[in-house]
């Protein structure tokens, strides 16, 4: 059943994605579309910018992979299969919190993980960027996204939204 | 961390969290501060900063995780699960509804020239994550090597990011485990 691997994958990549909810991006990369072919890279695209004009965390967007590739079951298997990890988990560390508090090794592990998330979503920066950057126009509203998230400090979802509408304009 | 508070008004004040939370990490950790700490006063400062770390150590997104931590802390299982549905159900019947029209009208020419503008964006909208979460982690030669490593190990050799996680939390251990 396709629908199970689905979910399988979605229940172990959310027990890795440790350092932020960015992280998740590398790994679904790998399976969804490198892997198991269920989406392109631009469809890839679509559902991070998906993630992102919903309020809450980026990982709504595996609700969006799964009613694309499966439908409404799709889509609530993976809401379900994104959440159980944290639930497991964080129940666990609440409960030996003092425990978790004291221990360095978590710190320190934590160290070493941040940087390297810095590199692995690098390196999906740049596959987008080959499937998505073709020519001049979608050069300049990355540079332009990129200019009014860092300097501006506008709204991510305000920077998608008018994104769409110069892509109407341009194409 | 305050006593007898309802699983219902876990989920109301969490469904509102789940609705209005647009923005980056700080500022939904703004909102959840102002409406359980100011308002609420569900938990202290002091509490809802241990949440805080809990949230951020914890693999899954930080603010789920900090919400689940501070509804079991206040009703066990009940009130974990309540913090969860209510910050997802908003957006993931908007996600419903979007991922309806894209896959019904993704074939039109208008729908394709605003996913290309909206695909460049994302690209623009990554490397603005990467900017800013250099800027705070690569000041350290060590970080730096870390960042490229794992960079190569992904874009050039294809490795499992999952174990280049892993490697980097092990080598993390070893190198600043002392400090």
């Amino acid at each position: 059943m396709e629908i199970l691997q689905f979910f399988w994958t979605i229940f172990y990549i959310n027990f890795f994605t440790i350092g932020g909810g960015y992280v998740m991006l590398p790994l679904l990369q790998r399976e969804v579309v490198d892997h198991h072919h269920w989406l392109s890279t631009r469809e890839f695209a679509d559902s991070i910018a998906v993630g992102q004009v919903t309020p809450g965390p980026l990982t709504i967007m595996n609700a969006f992979i799964g009613s694309k590739i499966f439908g409404f079951w799709g889509a609530l298997g993976a809401v379900v299969f994104s959440y159980l990890p944290s639930i497991i988990l964080v129940t666990l560390a609440s409960h030996y919190y003092l425990k978790f508090k004291s221990s360095r090794i978590v710190a320190a592990s934590f160290s070493g993980i941040r940087p390297a998330v810095i590199g692995l979503l690098g390196a999906v920066a740049l596959t987008l960027f080959r499937a998505s950057v073709v020519d001049l126009p979608t050069g300049l509203i990355a540079a332009g996204a990129f200019a009014l998230l860092v300097l501006a400090k506008v709204e991510p979802t305000l920077v998608i939204l008018g994104a769409g509408v110069a892509g109407a304009l341009i194409y | 961390m305050k006593e007898g508070v309802s699983v219902k008004e876990i989920f109301k004040v969490f469904l509102k969290i789940g609705t209005f939370a647009f923005g980056g990490v700080y500022s939904m950790l703004a909102f959840f501060e102002r409406e359980l700490v100011t308002k609420k006063e569900w938990l202290t400062h002091e509490e809802f900063a241990e949440s805080v770390v809990i949230g951020q150590m914890t693999p899954g997104p930080p603010i789920v995780n900090t919400g689940i931590f501070i509804g079991y802390s206040l009703r066990k299982l009940a009130g974990a699960l309540a913090t969860v549905i209510g910050q997802v159900l908003p957006s993931f019947l908007l996600v419903l509804v979007l991922s309806f029209l894209y896959i019904k009208f993704r074939e039109i020419a208008l729908v394709q020239a605003v996913l290309k503008g909206i695909g460049a964006a994302v690209v623009g909208l990554l490397a603005s994550v990467i900017y800013k979460m250099g800027a705070k982690l690569l000041k350290r030669p060590k970080n730096i090597l870390f960042a490229v490593l794992a960079f190569l190990g992904l874009a050039a050799f294809k490795l499992n990011p999952i174990g280049l996680i892993v490697a980097a939390g092990l080598a993390g251990l070893l190198m600043f485990g002392g400090e």
